[in-house]
């Protein structure tokens, strides 16, 4: 049989999802609506700690409009299980539904309002009396520590149930090898790099429909998120209902970044809510809301140590990480302490690394994933080598080069025990250097800085680990194609902005041979597709191209098994194009894809015997384990020295993510985790004030990067295809990864000659000033 | 307070609604008139994501309540299509060549305040774009696609306004 | 202890709904309702607030369909706007353009057009947010605000109008229904110019000024500050140290430090009181030397 013909993967194919989604013809949570649905709103903590001493709903329940009034005594089940399948039944909090005998963050829910509209349910929410006594909240790791000696004393505890603040731990453990290295090494470095408190912010906050089908008998929810199948597992695991028993539709998801993968209590109480009350109910999360416990991320801090050669070489690493989980992260215990030790030696030959680390739980918002959760390892590693260089008085662009992985080096062996093949660290570093012209732009600073003017060039080179383990490593694709010739192409992706309703129906037409406009893509009905975890982890492009390719194989053997017998030839010597089967070299031969169908399905008593029917077809793929892609980030600033205020001059990215499905979604994809990270280090900040209040509250104060905050990107491709069907690899949280380091080098470069030293976030023009003010010069 | 009728005209179509005071414009829009293309992301009047014109001007549809809109015209993202039943208009063809949008969600917004903005001013440059375009917020794309959206629009719109002057006919899009 | 319950409220509370056709019909409605009542005008400050729960007037009186209350007349050096108008039509209106040219540079600096297209003259004045554009002016200008009520009309001094953050002279029942600004002669230059986050947002701080120049010399002053103050501050210190100085060997730098030398700026989120005072003083500058090369220009 002839291979496949590379006609659509690489191609800049327009998306399939974009003329509905332009009209105003997409369907997220809140536009879905039906008979008799009813709308809740939550009654949420004003202070960050307390104990309970009442809830008082009388005044709510007897507004008109108000249908019921929840609180834990009607909705909590202890002892149902809380877990999530990605991250296990062990090592995270204790979960309740609604806030039982105390609130343990500003927005833990104490009440559920059910009303014929969310403004009457907010109009209830207003009505309920909560009488709680405040407690001292503990609002950080230094205050969940106490006393630094692992033992909470007399520190408040979070979770008074755990007898401990302490969410996770990587101890210490002796090392002598790498003892042994910094011992003998010429320069020993140390730094610590702080990461603030930002947050995804998905331009559609989570929500839910949920209602129990009288006629299915069967939960059915409507659901924001990345995978309609995890989401029924969870479901069938929490209330031990059978999995057939539940439906979970996702349709038009708006952004999620990690924050919508795992169920959150709130949104588990609507459903349990509106089971409770056999009506269908509602719940979209405002953005209020969605601020203060929507789910927070990296509030990091990462303590470094290099030993370096004389020559710079990296030749071992220490890292100690702290972190600050909240309340009540999402998944686990929301620690990155294995993942970031994982990742951390990155792109460099660092020959010996030991890692420590604790993550603490705090009265705050609580942790969820958000695009690279582990990528404090990039921000801090990327800021280091700039940090040394200019110890070690090399251009920091030079230090790299002489640290990181060069082709030669490959298959290479880290020293967390990963080994790298299809990867191309220094080629990206190249390739971004060049693109930028790096070399030019130290020229133009030396002018610059003759004139009194603070421009800066900031580089920032990573691999980002595409993980496909456990519930990860497969993704099924069943392929239908109906009588009429169209192709149905059901997988358990949740697309949520990651333009997999074209990407995969690219692979199915190229892998297939049908014509590209007769393949359509379902996703997130969980009564329609195979199971698989969702969308996330930037696994798409490997395990979900890899089984939608797989299947596609299958099904055009089937296809061709088919028309060979039609055609009585073999179907070695076939072709199939754009829906037309034809003899290899002989085009105008043939039959159409059309005509086989309705050989199999209309009439298949006109098949030889033996000829499989029916054209259906369904695989299971299984990833590698674990991929790469990798990629360099350069930006240039300016810093204005009056006001702070740092304008992005020019940003490129180097990236190789192998074989491009399609190239435009790529380039979209990094663009989107670029302004992210562009976000996190100037603009966005959660911050809580001395009794655990958090500020930002709206978009007024929770600042998003606009267009005219953002420069225009550019953009290099190096391809190093994986090892996986068609070479791809997944890339989507990269630019969020990376960015944030690069962004913090540029800066650091144009205050250089002022003595500045940077090892926090976020850089505020105010921010900026002070450190030019206190100007402490450069270890 | 008791509900107040609300008669105003919605993509060109006259409709009618019975709704309180307080409920805003967005939400009669969406409800009451089940036009959700038109999308809220934070009700307060920062996000663009609820945007429609109304008499002619882009508006933030959470921050007028639906009662003041009686009389008005009123046009949503739905009512910006093209001619032919199912097509796009110049502006939401330019957001599909560039890849303009990724889960979108913001793009309602986008597509009708642009669509606004290119009628005031045909022919922008970068830095009037950037600006024009400050006033919506997107999470995914880095607002690199909706950019050159922007300026592929700006092309199209004018061609279009040149090929109806000249008396209409089937017009091609040529991507950029 | 009873603490109350916060939601995160972002639908309004019940309120009536009352459109008045007449300026006398909407100050009568306006007495009798007394402080249970705000006026709902551009709505671009006021529905954030009232969605968000934080303010919940049980009476809107919506004066958009009230009759005369836009317009833009000139007479005797003085230029009135009607309270109505929108801030779109700030930046556009050629008289405006022309006569009171502060006016028109200060609209686009307002938030965005989507805001500008219903936001007012009046309504801005009235919610006299301290970090806005268009109260400067009005201190900067000396304007008169125009206020109606049943107890008749009253022009009321920018100087004494705004009282502290979103705070202005005006009773629960009177209602804005024009700005009265003077028109500068000839050899005039005026600028704004303000350091915010991001393109559209409210002023970290702010200079809106205006200068005259005759002769060489520079003839009259107007220099007022947002963003560095719980109201404008108009800088009659620098504004006195312009006056009657060449235009050429004017120090801005100088003027610039002098104008935010005795002020203690608020300090909030987005910038302390240093902070503030250290940009206010480079937008001193900055709108200076604008407005001032425009005088020059125009002087010659």
């Amino acid at each position: 049989m002839t291979s496949p013909a590379a006609r659509w993967v690489g191609q800049a194919v327009r998306r399939r999802e974009d003329p509905r989604l332009l009209a105003g013809r997409g369907r997220y949570v809140d536009d879905v609506t039906m008979p008799g649905l009813l709308h809740a709103a939550f009654v949420r903590s004003p202070v960050a700690r307390g104990v309970i001493r009442g809830i008082d709903t009388s005044a709510a329940r007897d507004l008109p409009g108000v249908v019921a009034v929840y609180t834990a005594a009607d909705l909590n089940e202890p002892g149902r299980p809380f877990w999530k399948t990605m991250t296990g039944p062990t090592g995270q909090p204790p979960h309740r539904l609604l806030a039982e005998g105390d609130v343990r963050f500003t927005g833990d829910v104490m009440a559920l309002v059910v009303a014929e509209s969310r403004y009457l349910a907010e109009d209830g929410a207003e009505l309920v009396d909560v009488d709680i006594d405040p407690l001292p909240p503990v609002l950080d790791p230094a205050a969940a520590a106490g006393k630094g000696d692992g033992e909470a004393g007399g520190v408040p505890l979070v979770h008074p149930e755990l007898g401990t603040n302490v969410a996770d731990e990587l101890p210490a453990a002796p090392r002598p090898d790498v003892d042994a290295v910094f011992a003998s090494a010429a320069h020993v470095i140390t730094e610590t790099f702080g990461q603030h408190r930002y947050l995804p912010v998905p331009m559609e906050t989570r929500g839910v429909v949920a209602s129990w089908d009288r006629w299915s008998d069967r939960l059915e929810l409507v659901i924001s998120g990345q995978g309609a199948h995890e989401v029924r597992l969870f479901y069938s695991r929490y209330f031990g209902i059978p999995e057939d028993r539940i439906r979970v539709l996702m349709g038009d998801v708006g952004g999620s970044f990690g924050q919508k993968v795992f169920p959150v209590n709130d949104e588990i109480a609507v459903v349990a809510a509106a089971r409770k009350l056999g009506r269908p109910v509602k719940w979209i999360e405002d953005r209020s809301e969605n601020l203060i416990a929507g789910g927070h991320a990296r509030d990091q801090s990462m303590r470094v140590s290099f030993a370096l050669g004389a020559d710079g070489v990296v030749l071992g690493a220490r890292t100690d990480l702290t972190e600050n989980v909240g309340a009540f992260p999402a998944g686990g215990s929301g620690s990155m302490l294995l993942a970031a030790m994982v990742v951390f030696p990155g792109p460099y030959r660092i020959g010996a690394f030991a890692a420590t680390g604790r993550a603490y739980f705090t009265n705050t918002g609580s942790r969820c994933a958000y695009r690279g959760p582990w990528m404090i390892e990039t921000t801090a590693r990327e800021q280091m080598m700039d940090v040394a260089a200019a110890e070690l008085g090399i251009d920091p662009l030079e230090l790299r080069r002489r640290n990181v992985i060069k082709p030669g080096d490959l298959p290479f062996t880290t020293a967390v025990g990963l080994t790298y093949e299809a990867v191309s660290p220094a080629q990206t570093l190249e390739q971004a250097a060049e693109l930028i012209g790096y070399d030019e732009f130290r020229v133009r600073q030396r002018q610059a800085r003759a004139e009194g003017r603070l421009t800066g060039i900031g580089m920032s080179v990573y691999i980002e680990p595409l993980g496909a383990p456990g519930i990860l490593a497969t993704e099924a694709a069943t392929i239908r194609i109906e009588p009429g010739g169209t192709v149905n192409v059901y997988m358990s992706t949740g697309s949520h902005g990651q333009s997999l309703e074209t990407t995969l129906v690219q692979v199915v037409a190229d892998h297939l041979g049908a014509a590209l406009d007769d393949i359509h893509l379902i996703q997130g009905d969980t009564a329609a597709t195979p199971y698989g975890p969702g969308t996330s982890g930037s696994r798409s492009a490997i395990v979900a191209s890899g089984a939608a390719a797989q299947a596609s194989g299958s099904m055009r053997e089937r296809v061709l098994a088919i028309a060979g017998a039609l055609l009585e030839a073999d179907p070695a010597d076939l072709a199939m194009t754009d829906s037309r089967i034809s003899v290899a070299g002989d085009p105008d031969s043939g039959l159409s894809l059309a005509e086989v169908v309705a050989a199999a399905y209309l009439n298949p008593a006109s098949l030889p015997p033996g000829t499989p029917a029916g054209l259906e077809v369904s695989e299971r793929y299984r990833a590698p384990m674990l991929n790469f892609s990798n990629a360099a980030h350069a930006c240039t600033v300016e810093v204005d020295p009056a006001t702070g205020v740092v304008r992005i001059l020019r940003y490129v990215v180097s990236e190789d993510c192998g074989n491009m499905i399609n190239p435009m979604v790529v380039e979209g994809q990094i663009a989107g985790g670029v302004v992210q990270g562009i976000g996190g280090v100037f603009y966005e900040h959660m911050v809580y004030d001395a009794d655990g209040n958090p500020l930002p509250t709206t978009f007024l104060d929770y600042l998003l990067p606009t267009a005219a905050e953002v420069p225009d990107l550019e953009y290099g491709h190096v391809v190093t295809p994986s090892a996986a069907p068609g070479g791809f690899k997944g890339m989507g949280e990269g630019g969020a990864i990376a960015s944030p380091a690069a962004l913090a080098n540029a800066v650091r470069d144009a205050l250089a000659p002022l003595g500045v030293r940077i090892t926090t976030q976020p850089l505020t023009p105010e921010k900026i000033i002070s450190l030019i003010e206190d100007g402490r010069p450069l270890r | 307070m008791s509900e107040l009728d609300v008669t105003l005209t919605v993509n060109g179509e006259r409709r009618r609604a019975r709704v309180e005071p307080r409920r805003t414009l967005a939400d009669l829009l969406r409800q009451e008139l089940g036009l959700t293309g038109t999308h809220l992301a934070c009700e307060h009047g920062v996000c663009g994501s609820c945007t429609v014109l109304v008499d002619g001007e882009a508006v933030r549809s959470c921050l007028m309540f639906g009662v003041q809109a009686d009389g008005s015209e009123v046009t949503t993202v739905e009512g910006l299509a093209g001619d032919e039943p199912g097509s796009l208009g110049p502006v939401q063809r330019a957001f599909w060549e560039t890849h303009g949008l990724q889960c979108g969600f913001c793009t309602p917004g986008f597509v009708v305040s642009v669509t606004a903005f290119l009628r005031e001013c045909p022919d922008p440059d970068d830095e009037q774009i950037r600006a024009a375009l400050s006033g919506n917020l997107c999470r995914c794309t880095g607002y690199q696609g909706i950019v050159r959206a922007v300026r592929l629009a700006a092309r199209l719109c004018r061609n279009e306004k040149d090929h109806d002057e000249r008396g209409g006919g089937e017009l091609e899009v040529t991507g950029d | 202890m009873c603490v109350s319950a916060k939601g995160a409220y972002l639908k309004a509370a019940v309120f009536e709904y009352h459109q008045p056709a007449s300026a006398e019909a909407a100050v009568e409605m306006l007495a009798e309702l007394g402080e249970d009542a705000k006026v709902l005008a551009g709505g671009q400050s006021l529905v954030p607030v009232m969605a968000m729960r934080l303010g919940r007037p049980e009476h809107l009186v919506d004066v958009n369909r009230v009759a005369g209350l836009g317009g833009v007349t000139r007479s005797d050096g003085m230029l009135r706007v009607g309270a109505l108008t929108r801030h779109r039509a700030l930046e556009r209106d050629l008289v405006i353009g022309r006569d009171v040219p502060l006016l028109a540079r200060a609209a686009p600096y307002i938030g965005h057009f989507q805001i500008r297209n219903r936001g007012t003259l009046g309504g801005s004045l009235a919610h006299a947010d301290p970090a806005a554009e268009l109260p400067a002016v009005a201190v900067a200008l000396d304007a008169g605000i125009e206020a109606h009520s049943v107890r008749g009309v009253r022009r009321i001094p920018a100087d004494d109008f705004f009282v502290s953050a979103f705070t202005t002279v005006l009773e629960p029942d009177e209602l804005v229904t024009a700005v009265h600004l003077p028109v500068w002669g000839a050899g005039s230059g005026f600028a704004v110019a303000e350091l915010t986050r991001r393109h559209g947002d409210f002023a970290i701080a702010g200079a809106a000024c205006g200068v005259q120049v005759a002769g060489g010399r520079i003839i009259r002053a107007a220099v007022a500050l947002f963003g560095m103050g719980s109201v404008p501050v108009r800088a009659w210190s620098a504004e006195q140290a312009l006056a009657d100085t060449l235009a050429a060997e004017a120090d801005l730098t100088a003027i610039g430090s002098e104008a935010v030398a005795a002020l203690h700026p608020p300090a909030d989120a987005h910038g302390s009181a240093a902070y503030r005072r250290r940009v206010g003083a480079h937008m001193v500058t900055r709108a200076l030397r604008t407005a001032l090369a425009e005088a020059q220009r125009g002087s010659s």
